[in-house]
């Protein structure tokens, strides 16, 4: 019993320790110059990483459902299956996998080292809002990132889609993006879009919380680098249940 | 306690993490243009002083003044008036690793006096790295430096805001002699020239004697002896003359 208290003490710990910093972003001074770094970092960099994982996975995808489609005579269907697909689920949560594990441990790493080298008490003795300056600036990089690769993911997907169907059955660019969107509503691209916002608070919170507090030297950096992508990548996937039954409530017509 | 004006005061400070008392009733005082060195074993507290002294840690009994005003109650907004008051050279001297020198020096400079021009900026940071020796490393990173220069650098960047009281944890550690040695030079060029109250903790028995007016000595986080090391000379306790008269 007190060990499941624990756990629950921790996450609300963890919950409150991100919501703090994310008020804290917008009470100036903004910190707009770290923020711009930040996204960068996050973001930017990110972006071969999320190019060539899309790609692949987009051509593997077909590889896979082709067969299937050719045995019903539905091939046509295969860029809607793709567009669809991707759009829906595998663009945001895989997109949000790969960056809990490129960015979550480069964080846990960054800040539990700035703490065991004391860079971080050399903030606060500057009289500078750590917290706001270090974790605020990554969760906000991190929430405002994540959309944005996940959009670049899908079309990355659709483009790996497309060579895969174009040297099948050499389907012309036009043609296969006319099929592609045919049945894609709004409703089915911004709802799962918006929602790696959550994905990208919960990335930002955990690994800034693993860093942020871990203080155990070289040992503590290892720890919380860890620690930040197996927490943060378990939390993406089951936020992303509560998320989707929450998407098919409020937008019906995003269910496949 | 003197009647002459006292810079850090410790009024019966006593702090423990957990199960461990890190300091037990520690009493005493650095007056203005003082220079104390604090020794004592691993683990004795030491530190632990120094962050009392700048608001990093609180105690959990006793007062810690900074020039008469008690920093334990205060808020960030107070601390942040008592910081700007201080420098402190951290022991791996905590350059932030992601800027260049330059912009681990201005960084302060940006936060406690936004209204100085970049022009000026740059100015004061190039003229503190001239005082350590580090004006043609302005844009290396503090991965590009050798652990001396890194301390050069780390005293640039608390002497940048020239302060009236510097804070030094360990500035000879991790040092071959002669660099530990030009660290030394340093501080004793900030004492003779800026007149800045210092308390450093050290090791290095050598550095100290260098350095000090006075001595505290640290065991077990009690405060076993205190005063000039002709004083402490005379000490009852073991340790207390062990420690000054090492090498």
């Amino acid at each position: 019993m007190s060990k499941l208290l624990g756990h629950f003490e921790f996450v609300g710990d963890m919950s409150i320790f991100g919501i703090r910093a994310l008020w804290r972003a917008f009470i100036p001074p903004l910190e707009l110059a770290y923020l711009t770094e930040q996204i960068e970092e996050i973001g930017a960099r990110s972006l071969p990483l999320i190019a060539a994982a899309g790609i692949a996975l987009g051509i593997v995808m077909t590889l896979h459902t082709r067969s299937t489609l050719v045995s019903f005579g539905a091939e046509a269907w295969a860029p809607t299956l793709q567009a669809v697909s991707f759009f829906n689920e595998i663009g945001p949560l895989v997109a949000a996998l790969l960056i809990s594990g490129r960015v979550g441990a480069g964080i846990g790493a960054e800040l539990a080292n700035m703490r065991a080298t004391e860079q971080i008490d050399a903030v606060e003795v500057m009289s500078i809002d750590s917290s706001k300056m270090l974790v605020s600036t990554r969760i906000v990089a991190c929430i405002i990132s994540l959309p944005f690769l996940t959009i670049f993911m899908d079309f990355a997907g659709l483009l790996g889609g497309f060579i895969s169907e174009h040297f099948a059955t050499h389907i012309s660019l036009q043609l296969y993006v006319n099929r592609a969107f045919a049945d894609l509503s709004w409703a089915s691209f911004i709802a799962p879009t918006l929602k790696t916002c959550v994905f990208g608070f919960i990335i930002g919170t955990v690994s800034c919380y693993y860093g942020f507090t871990i203080d155990e030297g070289s040992a503590g950096v290892r720890r919380a680098a860890t620690s930040s992508v197996v927490l943060s990548s378990l939390l993406v996937i089951l936020s992303d249940v509560c998320l989707v039954k929450i998407i098919y409530f409020f937008f019906p017509l995003s269910a496949l | 306690m003197s009647t002459e004006k006292a810079v850090v005061e410790f009024n019966n400070v006593s702090k423990s993490f957990g199960q461990s008392q890190v300091l037990n009733d520690v009493s005493f005082e650095v007056l203005k243009g003082e220079t104390l060195c604090i020794l004592g074993r691993s683990g004795t507290g030491k530190s632990v002083t120094l962050k009392l002294m700048i608001g990093l840690l609180k105690p959990d009994t006793g007062n810690v003044l900074i020039g008469s005003e008690d920093i334990c109650g205060m808020n960030e907004r107070e601390l942040s008036r008592i910081r700007r008051q201080i420098g402190f050279l951290f022991q791996g001297a905590a350059l932030f690793d992601s800027f260049t020198v330059g912009q681990n020096l201005s960084l302060p400079i940006h936060r406690f006096e936004p209204e100085k021009s970049a022009a000026d900026i740059k100015k004061e940071v190039e003229d503190m790295l001239r005082q350590v020796g580090l004006e043609q490393d302005i844009g290396k990173l503090p991965g590009e430096l050798s652990g001396g220069m890194k301390k050069r650098a780390g005293l640039a960047r608390a002497l940048v805001l020239n302060p009236k009281l510097l804070l030094v944890d360990e500035p000879s550690s991790g040092l071959d002699r002669i660099t530990a040695s030009e660290i030394d030079e340093l501080l004793l060029k900030v004492k003779s020239e800026r007149h800045t109250t210092m308390v450093i903790v050290t090791h290095d028995i050598h550095g100290a004697r260098k350095m000090a007016d006075k001595v505290a000595v640290l065991d077990q986080g009690c405060l076993v002896g205190f005063g000039t090391f002709d004083e402490l000379q005379l000490s009852q306790n073991d340790l207390v003359r062990a420690l000054i008269t090492e090498y």
